[in-house]
C-alpha cells in the first residue's frame, strides 16, 4: 500500500469532513522476539502491525483519535470522534500544527540485513550467548536470553502542506543470569542494541559482563548511615539525568511544575556538567530526521558548563513560550498525542579515567545499580535504593547492597567533581562516570 | 468471526506438534480526556483490535498476532506460532463450545450510554474542588480515562468464551506551591464499572483527597536515613507487598526455579499475623477479572496462610511445568502479548489490631501515608518504593511531614518482620508493569514493620 499518498488523502478527507487542521501519523511496524533459557527456545514471538492516529483541530479545540483498523468505514468514523472530541476540549491559542521545514536525512537507521539473517541463525545466537554466560562456575542459573529486532516506517501528513517518511529498525541481543553461593542470589543483565546487525558487540563480551554484574555482588557487607562521596557508573546516570530532562521539559517548565523552570542562564550545577542532545549522530538508537509532528531534529547545547542554555519544546509548548518548536516532539507510535523527549542525550566526557575517581575517593559508594524515580522533576528531592561496591583508600573493599541515597538536586548538582571519559556513545541516552562529592547514604 | 473458523486456526497451530494451543480475539475501545490548568487540553479516542495465536510446546512457546482479524492472517499466525513445536508432541484438538463462567462485575449506568458532557462535567467538579480546597493548589491535571474490552477465547481444550468488560479509570493531580516548597499528589479511583462510580466517590472527594495531601507536605522536612520501624497506613500501601510478595510469587520465575521463593512451599516464610491473598472475584473491583486471558476461572487464592507458604499464582504454562492447579492468574496486556502469571486484586487479611493502638504503640519511625509507587527484583526479592506522603513517628504519635523518601529491603525480610496487622482493610487502584501492563488493586490494612532501610537526606 502507498501509505504516503494515504496519508495525505486522509488529510484532506478530515478537512472535508469538517476540520479546520489535520495531522496523520501513519505506522506499520515488524516485530520479532526470540527468548532461550536453559539451552533450549522458550519463546517465538512475531507480529506485523499498523495503524494511524489523527489529531485534528476545531475552532482552536484539539482532538484526537487511533486506530488500527485501515478498513474505509473505520477511517471515516475514527476522523469523525477526532472531530467531535476537538469541539469538546477548549480552544487554545498554542494548538498549532508545525509547516513544511527542510530536514536533512540521518545516515544508517535502517539495515535490510537484520530481516535477511535467518530464525535459526538468531536463535542459535542467544543460545550460544547463554551457554557463554553460565560459563563461570560461580554462575547457576540462567534467567534466559534473548534477540529482538523492530523495523518499522513511520508517515505523517498535515494540512499545512506537510508530508513526510522515514524507516527505521533496530536489533538487540541480551542475557540474564544468576550467581548463587548458599542463600544468596544476585542477578546480572547486559543487552546491546544496534541499528546494524554486524555492529552487535561480540556475544563473548556480552556474556562475560553478565556474568560479571551477577558474581561480583557476591558476599555483600552493611555498612553504618553516614555522608560519603557516591560515584555514579554509567549504567545509573540516568537517575540524575533523566530528572534534570524532565525538569527542562517545556510544557512542565511553562506549568511551573518543574525546580528548573527559573534557571534560564544560571550556574545551576557543576562546571563538570555538559549535556548535548543530538538527534542526527548516523546510525543513533536516538536518531531521526525529524520529530514525531515532522519538525526537523538537530544538535543542541542543553546545559553548558553547568548553566542551563535551553528548554526541550514540541510545536505546543514552544508557542505558548513564543520560541521555535526544537524538534523535540516525542510519539509513542501512533496510538499517542506528541510529547516531549530528547533523541541522543549525553553527558559531555571530562578529564579523568574512572579508575582514578575510584583511586582519589578515600571513603564512598561506587554505585552500580539504583531503584525509585530518580529526582523529582517538581520540586527537585532525590531518594533511591543503592547497590554497587565500598570504596575505602581509593580501593574497591566489598560489594554492598540495601542502601538508600538521598540529597536535593542542588547539592548534587553542584556537587559533582569528578567526570571521566568513559562514555558509550552507542546508547541513546548516555554519560561517563561521575563522582558527587557528598550524598546521604543510608546504611545500618 | 465463527467457531468453526477458530477450529482450523487452533488445528493449524497444533499442525507441526504441540500439547496446547489457543486463539485470542480482542477489541478495545479506549476514551481519555485530560483537563490541566483548567482546561481541556485533549480528548482521545482508539480503537484497537487484532488476534493472537498461541501454541506451547513442552516448555516452549510461540505466538504471534495480526491487527486483521481474517482467516487468512490468523492462519498464518498459526503457522508462525507453531515454529516452536517441531519435534514436539502431537495432541488432537477438541472443537471448541462456549464454557460457562461467573461474572463478578455489574453495570448499572453503562459507559456506551454516557455522553461526552458528562465525562467533562465530573472532570470540571474535580478542578474546581481542587482549586477551591486551599489557594496554595496552583494546579491540577485531571485524567479521565474509560474502556471497554472485548475478548474471545478458543483453546485446543475445547473451550469457548466470549466476554465485555468496561474499565473507567479516574486521576486527580494537584500541586500546590508555596513559594518555597512544592508538591504534587495524586489520587486515584478506578473500577470495572458503569458511571455509577461517580455516585459511590464523588469528583470533589477524590480532588479534595488529592489537595489535601499537596496542602499537607509543604511543610515537609528532610527525612532521616537508616534503618527504623514503618507503620503503613490502610489502602494502595499494599503495593509494598504487591511488589515485595506478589511477585516473587507468581509461578512463572518458580517454574524456571529462580523465584526467591522456589522449593518453599509448606514452609514457614512469614510472621503469624501475615495472611496474603489474591482474588479476582472482588465485586467490580479494577484487578477482576471473570476469567483469566486464558479462560480459567477467576478464583481466591490464599497464597501464604498465617506465616505459612501455600500457593503461587499460576497460568496453564506454569501450572503444567510445576504440576499444580491453575490459579486463574493467565493474564495479557493486549492480544499483542502472550499470558504470563500476573496478579489481580493482592492483599493482607485484616488482623486484630486497631491502627490508633498501632501507631500508639511505636515508639519512632516513619508513617507511610501514600505511595507513589515500587518494583522489585523477583529473583533476589530486593523491592524498594517511594513515600509521597510521610510522618515522623514521635513517642506514638504522628508528627512533622517527610519529604519522598524511598524504602527498601528484601522481601523474606519484610514479612519476617511484620508483627501488627490492623482490621482496617481497604484498596487502592493500580497499573502493574512487568513487561506488559495489567490492572491490579492492591489492598492492606494498616501494618507495622519492625526494621526497614529509609533513604532520608538526613543524617
Amino acid at each position: 500500500m502507498d501509505y504516503k499518498a494515504l496519508a495525505e488523502k486522509l488529510v484532506n478527507r478530515g478537512l472535508r469532513r469538517g476540520a479546520d487542521e489535520v495531522e496523520v501519523y501513519l505506522q506499520t511496524s515488524r516485530n520479532l522476539s526470540i527468548r532461550v533459557r536453559q539451552e533450549d527456545l522458550e519463546t517465538v514471538q512475531e507480529s506485523d502491525t499498523g495503524g494511524v492516529g489523527f489529531r485534528v483541530i476545531v475552532d482552536g479545540g484539539m482532538g484526537f483519535s487511533h486506530s488500527n483498523d485501515l478498513s474505509e468505514r473505520s477511517l471515516d468514523d475514527t476522523l469523525d470522534r477526532a472531530i467531535a472530541f476537538a469541539k469538546l476540549t477548549t480552544p487554545d491559542e498554542y494548538n498549532a500544527l508545525p509547516g513544511e521545514q527542510a530536514h536533512q536525512e540521518v545516515e544508517g537507521l535502517h539495515d535490510p540485513e537484520v530481516a535477511k539473517v535467518s530464525m535459526d541463525k538468531k536463535i542459535d545466537m542467544a543460545l550460544q550467548l547463554e551457554a557463554l554466560a553460565m560459563q563461570d562456575e560461580r554462575i547457576k542459573n540462567s534467567s534466559g536470553a534473548s534477540f529482538g529486532e523492530r523495523e518499522s516506517r513511520m508517515f505523517i501528513a498535515n494540512s499545512r502542506g506537510l508530508s513526510k517518511s522515514y524507516q527505521a529498525g533496530s536489533c538487540s541481543i541480551g542475557v540474564g543470569v544468576v550467581a548463587e553461593k548458599g542463600d544468596q542470589r544476585h542477578t546480572g543483565r547486559e543487552f546491546c542494541s544496534r541499528r546494524y546487525f554486524a555492529d552487535l558487540e561480540s556475544l563473548e563480551s556480552i556474556a562475560a559482563e553478565a556474568a560479571k554484574k551477577a558474581y561480583e555482588m557476591l558476599d555483600p557487607q552493611m555498612v553504618p548511615t553516614q555522608r560519603a562521596a557516591v560515584i555514579f557508573d554509567p549504567a545509573v546516570a540516568r537517575s540524575i539525568i533523566g530528572g534534570i530532562i524532565t525538569a527542562i521539559n517545556g510544557n512542565r517548565v511553562q506549568q511551573g511544575a518543574s525546580f528548573l523552570q527559573d534557571a534560564m542562564d544560571e550556574q545551576f550545577a557543576s562546571e563538570l556538567l555538559t549535556l548535548v542532545d543530538d538527534g542526527l549522530r548516523p546510525k543513533g538508537l536516538g536518531s531521526k530526521p525529524f520529530d514525531g509532528e515532522g519538525v526537523p531534529t538537530a544538535t543542541r547545547t542543553l546545559v553548558e558548563k553547568g548553566v542551563l542554555r535551553g528548554f526541550l519544546y514540541n510545536t505546543y509548548a514552544a508557542n505558548r513560550a513564543g520560541v521555535a518548536s526544537t524538534g523535540n516532539a516525542s510519539r509513542g507510535g501512533f496510538t499517542s498525542l506528541p510529547g516531549i523527549s530528547t533523541h541522543n542525550l549525553y553527558v559531555e566526557a571530562g578529564p579523568h579515567k574512572a579508575e582514578d575517581i575510584i583511586a582519589n575517593t578515600s571513603r564512598g559508594l561506587l554505585l552500580k545499580g539504583v531503584t525509585g524515580y530518580g529526582i523529582n522533576p517538581v520540586n527537585g528531592n532525590y531518594s533511591g535504593g543503592a547497590s554497587g561496591f565500598w570504596v575505602e583508600n581509593g580501593r574497591i573493599v566489598h560489594p554492598v547492597q540495601g542502601l538508600t541515597i538521598a540529597g536535593s538536586a542542588n547539592d548534587i548538582l553542584h556537587n559533582i567533581d569528578m567526570m571521566a571519559d568513559d562514555i558509550d556513545m552507542n546508547r541513546s541516552f548516555t554519560a561517563p562516570t561521575f563522582r558527587i562529592r557528598e550524598m546521604q547514604i543510608g546504611g545500618a | 468471526m465463527d467457531k468453526g473458523t477458530l477450529d482450523k486456526v487452533i488445528a493449524k497451530a497444533l499442525s507441526q506438534g504441540g500439547d496446547f494451543a489457543d486463539v485470542y480475539l480482542e477489541n478495545r475501545s479506549s476514551r481519555e480526556i485530560v483537563m490541566e490548568e483548567s482546561r481541556f487540553k485533549s480528548g482521545l479516542y482508539g480503537i484497537s483490535q487484532g488476534g493472537g495465536v498461541r501454541v506451547i510446546s513442552g516448555d516452549k512457546t510461540g505466538y504471534a498476532y495480526t491487527d486483521e482479524i481474517t482467516e487468512e492472517n490468523l492462519m498464518r499466525a498459526a503457522e508462525v506460532a507453531s515454529y516452536v513445536a517441531r519435534n514436539g508432541n502431537h495432541i488432537q484438538p477438541v472443537h471448541i463450545e462456549t464454557g460457562k463462567r461467573e461474572s463478578f462485575v455489574t453495570v448499572q449506568r453503562p459507559l456506551q450510554d454516557i455522553a461526552d458532557a458528562s465525562r467533562i462535567e465530573v472532570m470540571e467538579r474535580a478542578n474546581q474542588a481542587a482549586l477551591d480546597y486551599d489557594s496554595r493548589i496552583r494546579m491540577a491535571i485531571i485524567e479521565y480515562n474509560d474502556q471497554i474490552r472485548s475478548r474471545v477465547i478458543a483453546t485446543s481444550e475445547g473451550l469457548y468464551l466470549r466476554d465485555e468488560l468496561p474499565l473507567l479509570f479516574f486521576i486527580v493531580q494537584t500541586m500546590s506551591d508555596d513559594g518555597t516548597n512544592r508538591h504534587m499528589s495524586r489520587e486515584r479511583i478506578s473500577e470495572h464499572s458503569g458511571f455509577e462510580l461517580f455516585e459511590k466517590d464523588s469528583p470533589e472527594a477524590v480532588a479534595q483527597r488529592a489537595a489535601r495531601e499537596s496542602i499537607a507536605m509543604l511543610d515537609a522536612e528532610d527525612a532521616p536515613a537508616g534503618t527504623m520501624d514503618v507503620v503503613m497506613e490502610n489502602g494502595f500501601g499494599g503495593v509494598l507487598i504487591h511488589e515485595a510478595v506478589g511477585h516473587p510469587l507468581e509461578a512463572d520465575n518458580i517454574a524456571r526455579g529462580i523465584g526467591a521463593f522456589t522449593g518453599k512451599m509448606g514452609e514457614k516464610v512469614a510472621t503469624d499475623v501475615f495472611t496474603m491473598v489474591d482474588d479476582g472475584t472482588l465485586p467490580n473491583y479494577r484487578g477482576t477479572i471473570n476469567f483469566d486471558d486464558e479462560g480459567t476461572q477467576a478464583q481466591r487464592n490464599v497464597l501464604i496462610d498465617k506465616g505459612v507458604l501455600q500457593g503461587y499464582m499460576t497460568d496453564i504454562l506454569s501450572s503444567k511445568q510445576l504440576d499444580m492447579a491453575r490459579t486463574g492468574n493467565g493474564r495479557r496486556e493486549s492480544f499483542r502479548h502472550y499470558p504470563i502469571p500476573r496478579m489481580t486484586n493482592t492483599f493482607i487479611e485484616p488482623g486484630k489490631d486497631t491502627p490508633e493502638d498501632i501507631l500508639a504503640d511505636t515508639k519512632s519511625g516513619i508513617y507511610v501515608q501514600s505511595l507513589s509507587g515500587g518494583s522489585v527484583n523477583p529473583v533476589t526479592g530486593v523491592f524498594n518504593f517511594t513515600c509521597r506522603e510521610a510522618y515522623l513517628i514521635e513517642n506514638g504519635r504522628k508528627t512533622t511531614p517527610v519529604k519522598g523518601a524511598t524504602l527498601i529491603g528484601s522481601c523474606m525480610g519484610v514479612i519476617s518482620n511484620i508483627d501488627a496487622v490492623a482490621n482496617d482493610l481497604a484498596f487502592g487502584p493500580g497499573i502493574c508493569g512487568k513487561g506488559q501492563m495489567a490492572e491490579v488493586t492492591a489492598g492492606q490494612p494498616t501494618v507495622r514493620i519492625r526494621g526497614i532501610n529509609v533513604g532520608g537526606s538526613r543524617a
